[in-house]
Formats: C-alpha cells, sequence, structure tokens
C-alpha cells in the first residue's frame, strides 16, 4: 500500500515520497505504455461482449431464415417519402432468381395504405380500418424476347397473386400501373431459348439480345378477415410498412434446450440492446448489421455468440497447460530423477511431431459427430495437452538455476520440507515468467481452436465459433460476392493482436529495470 | 561434428519408433475404422466385409497389426492404403515432395525476408519505415494463417494475378520444362506467403532486436572508433553476431511451417502431405496417417539437426562434445 510521508521541507517546496508496493509500480510502468493499455481495454469490452451475447444480439444465433441466405448488411432508413423520421428497416427478401440463376436481393414493400381511383370514385383502404386485414395484388406477367434485330417478341405470361412488390424490380406496378424488367444474362438468354425459342423461330441463345418482363397490375384483393375484396382500379397513393429500429427491444430469449437467452445463464432475458420492432410478426423482417450466413442467420449474432467459445477455452486451457507444466516441471526441476528423465523424453517425443499434426491425431480419438459441448472439453484437453511439454521444460530450467540461490538454501537450512519450499519459494519465483508467456500464450489457444473448426474437427454446427464461420467463407464465390462472411476473421485478429499487446506490456512492466 | 549428427540420428530411430507407436495406438483408440462406411451399406454382404477385414488385417489384435507393420516400415513397405487401393509409400512420395517444396520456398521467404526486413528496421530506428514495419510485423504475429490464406485468395479471385488452387495447371503435361517450373513457381506464391507471412513477422522482429543489442556492443563502439567505414562495421561484424542467435529458431520455424501446412494445404488445394493426413485421418486410412506422421516427424527431427549443424558452423563458440 502507498505510503505518504513528507521527507524534506525545502522552503515552499514540499517533497513527497511515495512508497509504492511492486504491484502498484508494475501497473504503473504498464500504464505507461499506450499499446499494452489499448489492448487490455479492447479485450476487456470483448470479454464483456461474450459475458452479454445474450443481451447484444438481435437474433437468436441458430435461428435460421432460408428467406435471407447471405443477405447483406440491413439498410437502415431515416427518410420515409422525402420526409425524416425515425430508423426503420423494410422486410428483406434474397432468393434465386428463375431467369438468371444469380442470387438477388430485394427490399420489400408491403402495402399498408392503399387510395385507389375505382371509376372515378375515390377510395381508401387502410390495414386495421374497416376490418381490412391485408392487401394483395394480381399481377399479370409478360414474357418478351428481344432478339439482336430489335423488336419485341411476345413469349407467354402467368399471372400471379403476391402480397408483397419489390422495390427496385416492380414496384413501378403501383405508381405506373405496370414495370419493365429487363435482363441480358447469359443464363436468363439460355433459359429463355430452352423454353420459347423454338415457338419464335430462333436458332441459338446469341441471337438473343435481352429478355424483358412486363408486370402489369391487374386486380387488387383487399382482405377483411376471411372475405376478399377485388377491386380493379388506379392506384393514387400508398403507404407500406416500416418496421422501427430500437434499443432494448424485446424479443426472443431463454431458449432452454441450448441454454441460451439467459442473463448469466440463470435468469431467462427477452431484451435485447438493440433490434428490430417486428409488430406483425413479418417474416421477412430482419435486422442484420452484419449481413446473414448461408442459412440466413445474423452473423453479428453468431460471431458475439462464437466469442464465448473462443475467448473463454483460451483462459481454460491455459490454465490447465500452465497448472500442468507448473507440477511437472517443478517436480522435474526440484528432485530431478526418474520423473526428470520421463518427462524430458516425454518432452521431446512431443516436440518431435509437428504441432497441428498432434492436434488433428488427438482430435480423432473420438468420432466428428459428437455436441459441440463434448467438443469443447475435448479441445480443451488436446489443447493444454499438446502446449504442457514445452512449457514444463521452461520451468524445469528455471526451477534447476533458482533451487542453487541462497534463499532456498536458507529454506532448506530451516527445515522446511521440501514441498514447502518448492511451492512457496521456488515456484513463486517464476512467476512473472509465467505471466507473461500466459498471456502469450493465449492466442495460440484460440487460434488453436480456429483452425481446427475451420477444418470441421471442432466446434460444429449449428454452434458458432470464429473459426467455424470462417470456414463458410472458403468458398471461392461466397467471400467475393458475400465478404461479410470474413468479419469473423478480424474478431480473431483483434482479440490476438490485443493479447500480444498485452502480454508485450507486461513483460515490459515486469522487467525490474522498468520499474524505476 | 560427423560423429555428432551421426549421434544424433541413431537417438532418431527409437524416437520415431515411439511415436509411430503412440500414432498407432491413438488411431487403434479412435472409435470405428476404416470399414465402417461399407458396414453402415446394406448392398455390401457380411462375407464381403469378411473377406475384406483379412486383406486389411483389421482381424488381428492390435499390437499384431503394429509388429507386422513396424516388420514391414524396416523392409521399406509403408503398408497399403485402404481407401486409395494403392501402396502408401508411392502415394506419398508425391505428396512429400509437394509439402518439401512449399515448406522450403516458406521457410526461405521467412527467413531472407524476415533477416533484411529487420535489418533494415534495425539501421533505420524509430523512423517511418521502422514505425510502418512494427505495424506490420504486429499484423502478421497477430493473423490466423488460415485466415490471411482466405484474404489471399479472396485477393486472387478479385484480380485473377494468380491462381488459387492446386499445385499445376490443367495443361501441366504439356510444357516445356520452363514453362512447368514457372507455372509450379505461380501456384507457390499464395501458399507461400499464407504460410510464411506469421514466421517473417516474428523473424523481422526478433532480428531487428537482434541486430539493435548487438550495436550497443563495446566491439561495435570499438570497430566506429578506429574508423572503421560503417558499411564494414554493420554488415562484417554486427549482423554476422546478431544472426547466430536467430538460428535457435530455426527449428522452431521448420515446426510451424510443417503444422501450419496442414490447413494451408486444405485451404489451397495443395496436394502435399498435410492434405493426404487430414483427409486419411477421416477415413481412417490408418497406414497413411502414419507413414505421414512419422515422415513428418523424420522431417522436423532433420530440420532441427540442420539447425543445429547450422549453428556450430557460424558460431565458433559452439562446440559438441
Amino acid at each position: 500500500m502507498a505510503e505518504e510521508k513528507t521527507m524534506i521541507e525545502n522552503g515552499e517546496i514540499e517533497f513527497k515520497e511515495r512508497v509504492l508496493s511492486r504491484r502498484e509500480l508494475v501497473w504503473r510502468a504498464f500504464k505507461r505504455n499506450k499499446l499494452g493499455m489499448f489492448g487490455l481495454y479492447v479485450l476487456i469490452v470483448l470479454y464483456l461482449m461474450a459475458l452479454f451475447a445474450d443481451f447484444l444480439s438481435p437474433h437468436h444465433p441458430y435461428e435460421q431464415s432460408l428467406k435471407h441466405s447471405f443477405a447483406p448488411p440491413t439498410k437502415i432508413h431515416r427518410e420515409y417519402k422525402g420526409e425524416r423520421v425515425g430508423a426503420y428497416v423494410l422486410p428483406t427478401i434474397s432468393y434465386v432468381d428463375k431467369a438468371t440463376f444469380e442470387r438477388k436481393f430485394y427490399e420489400m414493400l408491403f402495402p399498408k395504405r392503399l387510395v385507389l381511383d375505382v371509376f372515378g370514385t375515390q377510395v381508401e383502404y387502410e390495414i386495421g380500418k374497416d376490418g381490412v386485414t391485408g392487401f394483395s395484388f394480381m399481377l399479370d406477367e409478360e414474357y418478351y424476347i428481344v432478339p439482336k434485330d430489335g423488336t419485341m417478341k411476345y413469349a407467354g405470361s402467368t399471372t400471379k397473386v403476391v402480397d408483397y412488390l419489390l422495390f427496385g424490380y416492380d414496384e413501378k406496378v403501383l405508381t405506373k400501373g405496370e414495370a419493365d424488367i429487363e435482363t441480358s444474362s447469359e443464363a436468363a438468354k439460355d433459359t429463355y431459348f430452352g423454353k420459347y425459342g423454338f415457338r419464335l423461330g430462333l436458332n441459338s441463345p446469341d441471337e438473343i439480345e435481352k429478355v424483358v418482363i412486363k408486370e402489369k397490375l391487374n386486380m387488387i384483393l383487399v382482405k377483411k378477415g376471411e372475405d376478399i375484396e377485388m377491386i380493379t382500379g388506379k392506384v393514387i397513393d400508398y403507404d407500406y410498412k416500416t418496421y422501427p429500429v430500437k434499443w432494448f427491444v424485446k424479443s426472443w430469449g431463454g431458449d432452454a434446450k441450448n441454454r441460451i437467452g439467459y442473463l448469466f445463464w440463470i435468469f431467462p432475458f427477452h431484451y435485447h440492446l438493440f433490434g428490430v420492432d417486428n409488430y406483425d410478426n413479418n417474416e421477412y423482417v430482419r435486422l442484420y448489421i452484419m449481413g446473414a450466413d448461408q442459412y440466413g442467420r445474423d452473423v453479428w449474432s453468431r460471431i458475439v455468440f462464437a466469442s464465448r467459445i473462443s475467448l473463454s477455452i483460451g483462459f481454460i486451457g491455459m490454465f490447465i497447460t500452465f497448472a500442468l507444466s507448473l507440477v511437472f516441471g517443478g517436480i522435474s526441476g526440484y528432485y530431478g530423477g526418474i520423473v526428470d528423465e520421463f518427462m524430458m523424453r516425454f518432452s521431446e517425443i512431443i516436440m518431435s511431431l509437428p504441432g497441428f499434426y498432434l492436434l488433428i491425431l488427438l482430435r480423432s480419438l473420438l468420432p466428428l459427430d459428437i455436441p459441440s459441448t463434448q467438443v469443447y472439453v475435448l479441445l480443451v484437453f488436446i489443447l493444454s495437452f499438446i502446449g504442457w511439454a514445452g512449457r514444463a521444460r521452461v520451468i524445469r530450467g528455471m526451477v534447476l538455476s533458482i533451487k542453487q540461490r541462497e534463499f532456498v538454501e536458507a529454506a532448506r537450512a530451516l527445515g522446511f520440507p521440501d514441498t514447502r519450499i518448492l511451492f512457496r519459494h521456488v515456484l513463486p519465483n517464476t512467476a512473472s515468467y509465467l505471466i507473461v508467456a500466459a498471456t502469450l500464450a493465449i492466442p495460440g489457444y484460440i487460434l488453436g481452436e480456429a483452425s481446427l473448426s475451420f477444418l470441421g474437427l471442432g466446434i460444429r454446427e449449428p454452434s458458432a465459433s470464429w473459426g467455424l464461420m470462417l470456414a463458410q467463407a472458403q468458398n471461392v464465390t461466397y467471400m467475393t460476392k458475400y465478404p461479410w462472411l470474413l468479419i469473423p476473421g478480424i474478431f480473431i485478429f483483434i482479440t490476438v493482436l490485443s493479447f500480444n499487446f498485452v502480454g508485450d506490456a507486461l513483460r515490459d512492466a515486469l522487467d525490474p529495470r522498468s520499474l524505476g | 561434428m560427423l560423429k555428432y549428427i551421426a549421434r544424433r540420428l541413431i537417438i532418431m530411430i527409437p524416437e520415431l519408433i515411439i511415436i509411430s507407436f503412440i500414432v498407432f495406438i491413438i488411431m487403434e483408440a479412435a472409435p470405428g475404422d476404416f470399414l465402417d462406411m461399407y458396414r453402415l451399406d446394406p448392398s455390401v454382404s457380411q462375407q464381403f466385409l469378411e473377406k475384406m477385414e483379412k486383406e486389411l488385417g483389421l482381424d488381428k489384435p492390435w499390437i499384431v497389426q503394429y509388429g507386422i507393420w513396424l516388420k514391414n516400415v524396416l523392409k521399406g513397405d509403408f503398408g497399403y492404403s485402404f481407401y486409395y487401393r494403392r501402396p502408401v509409400s508411392t502415394l506419398i512420395w508425391e505428396r512429400v515432395f509437394a509439402t518439401v517444396i512449399l515448406s522450403v520456398s516458406s521457410l526461405a521467404f521467412e527467413w531472407l525476408l524476415g533477416i533484411i526486413v529487420g535489418v533494415f528496421s534495425a539501421l533505420k530506428k524509430y523512423s517511418i519505415w521502422d514505425k510502418i514495419l512494427t505495424v506490420v510485423a504486429f499484423s502478421g504475429i497477430a493473423l490466423p494463417g488460415f485466415f490471411l490464406a482466405i484474404l489471399l485468395l479472396y485477393m486472387a479471385a478479385k484480380t485473377g494475378w494468380f491462381p488459387i488452387a492446386g499445385m499445376i495447371s490443367v495443361n501441366h503435361n504439356q510444357m516445356t520444362t520452363w514453362e512447368k517450373f514457372k507455372d509450379i513457381a505461380s501456384h507457390l506464391v499464395l501458399p507461400t506467403i499464407a504460410l510464411g507471412f506469421g514466421g517473417f513477422a516474428s523473424l523481422m522482429r526478433y532480428m531487428r532486436g537482434s541486430l539493435l543489442d548487438v550495436l550497443n556492443e563495446d566491439y561495435v563502439e570499438f570497430a566506429r572508433a578506429k574508423g572503421m567505414p560503417e558499411r564494414v562495421v554493420i554488415y562484417k561484424h554486427a549482423l554476422r553476431n546478431a544472426i547466430n542467435p536467430m538460428i535457435t529458431f530455426l527449428g522452431f520455424s521448420i515446426s510451424n511451417v510443417l503444422g501450419g501446412a496442414v490447413i494451408i494445404e486444405n485451404i489451397f488445394a495443395w496436394p502435399g502431405m498435410g492434405r493426404l493426413i487430414y483427409q486419411a485421418l477421416l477415413q481412417q486410412d490408418i497406414y497413411i496417417v502414419m507413414a505421414s506422421a512419422v515422415i513428418s516427424a523424420i522431417m522436423l527431427v532433420i530440420g532441427n539437426l540442420v539447425a543445429d549443424v547450422l549453428l556450430a558452423a557460424v558460431d565458433p563458440r559452439v562446440r559438441f562434445e
């Protein structure tokens, strides 16, 4: 503890000497290191994130939504028809276009209010008023093929009934009464040539310049409970549904099977830091701040939950490794003999297999399809098992040299038992090495887990781990089209970097020369 | 020196036997065996399974299996791959070749660049270049190899500068020798960077620290004081002494490169041993796993030996008893 006492009084200036304990000295030296402090803050934030994962994730991390496969980060709007309003999102859909075989992504227009001109009279319908429960549109879809000569050839038509329109695709149906969708993709040409080419007298898909789909509004269906009113008319004005983005939203929670959605794993908890107010349970409404993966799961929520695995495995593994290596290294250094001999040979053998080979070999001890919780325990065990031999050698060396020091001799002269000398006098002297080595070792565990999960040998779906999430990005087409799948890697990078900064700062701070 | 090398090589033999024994135990302790996928298939008859079991030697107790394997290995026969239905030795040699190419190029990349850039960074201490390189080094150490590999793939896919998978192009066989060499080299670039970047980053930091330490020594000051040109002081006196302690890292970096190759080879579809052992493990193709483990251990032990010999060669203070 800091003692303050006035040493000398020299005129007006009062010199004060503060006697700092070793811990305070180290902390003072650590605080001087800006990168170290930065790393420490980042780590605190990351661990808080892991602790409050349920609170921070707007979606259930395992909840699939196949209508949002590979959805990009959801766009948050602040303007509605030119007016500034509170933040809101629109329902979104992701699907593979039947003509072009490309994944398309659109925001959706679900009508809320329609003002129609029915043969000269203006009629207004709004959901919730006059018993109106919803709208549908009956659309006539006509397909045209435009050959190189520029003529437009009619190919076919269908009629479809939809609940929504798509922004940037066919939402013009409402204002203009019809919408043209043109495409000149090779896949679309092939598809339309295959369907209609022969009938239209075309010889190859190359003769097609483009394909045009015309959508026309045929009828509007106004749903009133069980009844449906069919109305033909022109749309004068419309409003569409928006879903406000809010802080502290009540949504999913309390999934007892996976123990997810709890506060501190005990109290079921349904509130989340942010989220979208999905007032009518629209399945298309999602809030992806970092996009969605192949199964439409929220990448951010999964990252947050994955941080639990990735961040805890480092600490637990490190503790086991260092406990083992302290005991074995200490004993073999202090007593020597058969334990020493066995340990040295053992660590030599472990070290003569490349680390990752040993890792995947040991992983094959249990089948691949065991549940994630068991994999987790196994991974901790494997990672610590691989690490401890090398560490024990270092500690053995240190014990060998500390053993020669006078204070150990003194302790022995006082008649202390060997175990007391070893555990109370010798091993505590390795503490500063241990603290630094442990901090710098944690990234190794995190990377080991991530690499194994990346190869599909670690944590399994639907559980999330940063490495496992990156495995989806391994596919070249996925990663170029949906780069947000790479975000988990950035989290690994930041975590490892922070641990390295903190470790370096600790090493400098614990160096007696820096205490000053 | 020769005596030392001979002794190290002789010690290697029992070590390898123990390693192979441990690997065998692990493989035996792992649930199921290679025939499991046939057992699940209802169209495979019981007689066929029994015949296969006999043929593959899976019906004998494991210790006997191990004895037979060891005896055959001493005769140079590494057994038979269940999956590929080819002798393991023919299968593995081409893989060893690919892994050795990748490892050697990564090591060369790590060490050459690590030392050159480290020296540069030390000589330009606290300059803007030094600061940039420090940032690069810290990022390189923190960047997981597989993530870097994915990023490189991303870059290659976007720009098309480098091929993204495999070791050779489709038309490799029609090429002239020079073209073949260029073909492999262009395929080699990305895996080499992905595998070696972490090592490069840490070596660069070590080199920088080591050279800065040496530059503070008295003999460097003395050399300067007697009017020796700065170039000679640095490259003849300081650098040589700074490199010596680095060589102890060579064994460590060989182990890292061999281990890291497992994952990098999988990402870049590089036909090396890491990929082979990974697939063999999934298929429980036991003799491939054994052979890969033993060969990787041999490579590591030889690599360590080379590192020690090198250390003795450059540092007259190190002598072997």
